[in-house]
């Protein structure tokens, strides 16, 4: 009973947050309410049982992430646009009709393969999470989290590439 | 498939429909506003929605693949918004503009 | 001897000939040029007289040699070898075309000494000794045709040679134009004999004709044979197609001494001649052959009558002759077709080398009426001149006189023959013998009619060699056909050899009707006639001259109509070629520019508007394509879940 007070309370708060980040005109104010959906994801998140996950969105993504996008929106001189949904009445709803015809063919493939995933609701992992995905990340996914680190390599090197100022920031133009 | 009792044990269908809104808003976003930072706005929330269902799918195997899988889309995504931002901030810089009615120079 | 390495010498060395001198075709040297063309068409000679020893050396039922050198076309039930065969008829024109050949080669030599492309000439001259040497040797109706085009092609090469003058560029044309209007009926002839025996070769459409002849006009034999003789009056300038013969006169006159007197234009006869079985056995067809060939020769006689000009009367005369041969053909006289195939190959290539001469010492003027006494000044060239005239008008013991009388007996008495033929051919001759002398008083004898400063001179030995030679031919060729009645009553009783010779290939005909006396009293009559109108135009020409201005003027309009050749070219010109100009003209227009090409700028439209039509989806939008995205996963994925 209490799982399912606290699941619909924070479901409904994900989606009325979320709601409003992609409907208000005022784009700092969307990051604002993005913001507040990922701090509902992280409590889902915990809720799920992924206490290291839900750690990592809150320090990423709602640390990081989202301080980034506040940042950038602050170098715009930006006021509430004008017209800040596309134009067209039968092309909004196509697409809206597109995104929800798109969810809902993926849970309902999700439905029709599922059922052979055997749950093991019962039996709980004896040691805790960071260190079963600490050894799993270094072991079995080795590969990919060097990969990954190269990855974020080439990406910072790449944004200062690509937000350079030439001859640096010092130069006089 | 609606009966009070399923709505009120809390399986997997839950989080998988909390996720799928949560995608299909963040699609709408991203097909309807016309700002570029909230474009990237929406992706992002698109990924987390998708870092939802691989965290439900994990709990319901009880293996925790799922959970590698939402460390490495997080870090990507987090790539991915450094890297949109920094292009959107080079789009600024050079057009003083970020409303992508203005940038139709694809059309043919 | 091996004799397919010897027909493949005698095909070859013209080819290596004309190699070699296309491709140095613009070197200035006339002498290696002509040398080496000369050389090639002589190597032939030896080769066909070579092959001519061997052959006599075979019993009479075998006197064939052939040689297939690789299988041309195999198509379903048509199987075409590339093969050549020489027995007796093509014997003797391979021995003409190369003989004849050698000396015109060594003629040019010295004709062509200022020109400025010898070894253009030279290629094109062995070219077409090539063509000629398949078009003859050929085993099969196709292989023929394949000669046949060939000097179609070399004979227009030939006449347009000096190309840079239009009007003997135009002539080139017409000659291959007319030509190829003949060629059309060539190949529906073959067509049909295809159809009808499935075979082509000569000798397999030898077994297997039927037994009885084909007496209706639209029987296959019938059609088909008349489709040939269409394609032979265009090679062998009959009515209707003679009209290039005389424009041809246009090319350098070697050329038409070779080509429009001794070899290409004898091609129809000689066609006839090797498929004298299958024709035979078409009677309607021969009796067209006959008629044609006997109201050409009347015509171009008349038309002969009124020239000017050196080499148009001798192309008339041309024409006249292959009258003749067909006349010959159509009434069943193979062997006398051939015969006087022969002996007018030496006397008018004579007469056309002799007439070279003539322009040349002349410097190249052609008008009889400015020439006039040259006996005095080339006397070589008159001696062999004379030896040619006496040939043609048919005096005894002159060669012309034994094959054109032969034609005139057969014509009286074979069964496919006439009196109306014979009168016909008798009159002709007569004005063939009025024309040739008025020819010979024009130019040599009388009083000289050019001015003071054109002083003719002698050609040198290697023009006059040849002449030489073929004023011999010319009295001795006749020698060798000697028809039966005289054999009679000369010493020695020598027998026709000629016919002799081509009998076991030659169709034979029923007896005819008439017998010795007749024979001579025929005889007589033409040589009194040919003797009377030779002296008629002598005494016109040389001592009473002025008297054919009267007679030309009390003509009138008739003679200005023979003068101007009937007005054929122009009748052609009006009711045949600039119709079809015309109507191609308007079916350009009418058609072709408002239909098709309408369609094909519709089609063009078409696509350019669907693709404006489909451009609109590219708007440049990325939300547009982010939504195309959506739709095509959302499609694809109904796809594959339902």
């Amino acid at each position: 009973m209490m799982e399912a007070i606290g699941f619909y309370s924070l479901a409904i708060f994900l989606i009325y947050f979320a709601f409003k980040t992609i409907t208000v005109p005022n784009p700092i104010h969307s990051a604002l309410y993005l913001v507040l959906t990922m701090i509902g994801l992280g409590a889902a998140f915990f809720n799920l049982g992924a206490q290291f996950i839900a750690g990592v969105q809150m320090i990423v993504y709602a640390g990081a992430v989202m301080v980034l996008f506040v940042m950038v929106l602050m170098l715009f001189d930006l006021k509430a646009e004008l017209r800040s949904f596309s134009r067209g009445l039968f092309s909004g709803g196509l697409k809206v009709m597109a995104a929800a015809l798109l969810a809902g063919l993926a849970i309902g493939a999700a439905n029709s393969s599922v059922a052979i995933l055997e749950t093991q609701d019962q039996a709980k992992p004896p040691m805790d999470i960071t260190r079963q995905l600490g050894i799993l990340l270094y072991t079995k996914y080795l590969y990919a989290f060097e990969a990954l680190g190269i990855l974020l390599l080439v990406v910072a090197v790449g944004v200062v590439a690509v937000s350079r100022i030439k001859g640096g920031t010092h130069a006089q133009h | 498939m609606l009966s009070t009792e399923a709505l009120l044990h809390i399986s997997l269908w839950h989080y998988l429909a909390l996720s799928g809104i949560l995608f299909s808003f963040g699609m709408i976003a991203v097909l309807m506003r016309r700002n570029v930072i909230v474009m990237l706005m929406g992706i992002e929330l698109m990924l987390n929605a998708v870092n939802l269902s691989f965290v439900a799918f994990s709990k319901e195997s009880g293996n925790l693949n799922g959970h590698i899988m939402v460390f490495f889309v997080m870090t990507i995504a987090a790539a991915e918004a450094g890297v949109g931002l920094a292009l959107a901030v080079a789009i600024y810089k050079k057009f003083h503009e970020v409303n992508i009615r203005f940038f139709e120079h694809l059309r043919g | 001897m091996n004799h397919p390495l010897l027909i493949l010498t005698l095909l070859l060395a013209p080819v290596l000939g004309f190699l070699f001198n296309g491709f140095r075709f613009r070197t200035q040297n006339n002498r290696v040029a002509g040398s080496v063309a000369t050389f090639a068409a002589f190597v032939s000679f030896l080769c066909s007289f070579k092959l001519y020893l061997d052959l006599l050396r075979r019993p009479e039922e075998s006197r064939v040699f052939s040689a297939r050198f690789f299988d041309w076309i195999n198509v379903g039930d048509l199987h075409v070898p590339f093969g050549f065969a020489v027995d007796q008829v093509s014997a003797v024109m391979i021995l003409v075309i190369t003989g004849v050949g050698t000396l015109i080669h060594l003629f040019s030599v010295g004709y062509m000494s200022h020109d400025a492309r010898p070894a253009k000439y030279f290629a094109y001259l062995n070219l077409f000794l090539f063509n000629m040497l398949v078009l003859v040797l050929g085993d099969n109706l196709l292989i023929t045709f394949v000669g046949w085009e060939g000097v179609g092609l070399c004979s227009y090469l030939l006449i347009g040679f000096w190309f840079t003058d239009e009007q003997k560029a135009a002539a080139g044309m017409k000659a291959f134009v007319t030509n190829r209007i003949g060629d059309a009926g060539f190949l529906i002839g073959i067509f049909i004999l295809f159809f009808t025996f499935g075979t082509v070769n000569y000798a397999d459409l030898a077994h297997m004709l039927p037994a009885t002849p084909d007496m209706s006009w639209t029987g296959p034999l019938t059609v088909a044979t008349l489709c040939l003789f269409l394609g032979a009056t265009g090679k062998s300038a009959q009515i209707p197609l003679y009209v290039w013969l005389p424009d041809a006169m246009a090319g350098p006159t070697p050329v038409s001494a070779l080509i429009h007197a001794a070899t290409m234009v004898t091609a129809g006869v000689y066609l006839f001649v090797r498929m004298s079985g299958v024709l035979i056995m078409a009677p309607h067809t021969m009796h067209v052959i006959a008629w044609v060939g006997a109201l050409t020769a009347f015509v171009a006689a008349t038309i002969g009558v009124t020239q000017w000009d050196i080499k148009k009367i001798l192309a008339y005369s041309t024409v006249s002759q292959l009258g003749y041969m067909f006349l010959a053909v159509g009434v069943g006289a193979f062997s006398a077709a051939q015969f006087h195939l022969m002996t007018h190959a030496f006397f008018k290539a004579l007469m056309f080398l002799g007439s070279g001469s003539v322009i040349h010492a002349m410097h190249e003027e052609q008008d009889v009426r400015k020439m006039g006494g040259l006996r005095k000044y080339l006397p070589i060239t008159h001696t062999t001149f004379v030896l040619g005239w006496l040939a043609i008008i048919g005096i005894p013991p002159f060669a012309g006189f034994f094959s054109k009388d032969e034609i005139l007996w057969q014509a009286f008495s074979s069964p496919y023959g006439s009196k109306a033929l014979w009168l016909i051919g008798a009159m002709t001759a007569a004005i063939t013998a009025f024309y040739m002398t008025r020819l010979m008083a024009l130019t040599f004898w009388g009083k000289s009619r050019f001015g003071h400063d054109v002083h003719p001179h002698e050609s040198p030995p290697s023009m006059t060699a040849p002449l030489i030679i073929l004023g011999v031919l010319s009295v001795i060729g006749g020698w060798i056909g000697i028809p039966h009645v005289i054999a009679e009553v000369l010493p020695g009783h020598p027998a026709n050899i000629f016919e002799h010779w081509l009998e076991p290939v030659i169709a034979k005909l029923p007896e005819g009707h008439g017998d010795a006396a007749i024979e001579w009293s025929l005889m007589g009559i033409s040589v009194a006639l040919a003797g009377l109108s030779a002296w008629f135009a002598y005494d016109s020409y040389v001592v009473h001259e002025g008297r054919t201005k009267g007679i030309a003027r009390s003509f009138g309009k008739f003679y200005e109509a023979v003068a101007n050749k009937y007005y054929v070219d122009e009748f052609y010109s009006a009711w045949i070629i600039t119709p079809l100009v015309e109507g191609a003209q308007a079916l350009w227009l009418y058609i072709d520019v408002n239909f098709i090409d309408r369609a094909t700028y519709l089609a063009g439209d078409l696509v350019n508007g669907m693709a404006s039509f489909a451009k609109t989806v590219q708007n440049g939008k990325t939300q547009s394509y982010a939504l195309y995205m959506a739709l095509g996963v959302v499609v694809v994925m109904t796809f594959v879940l339902i």
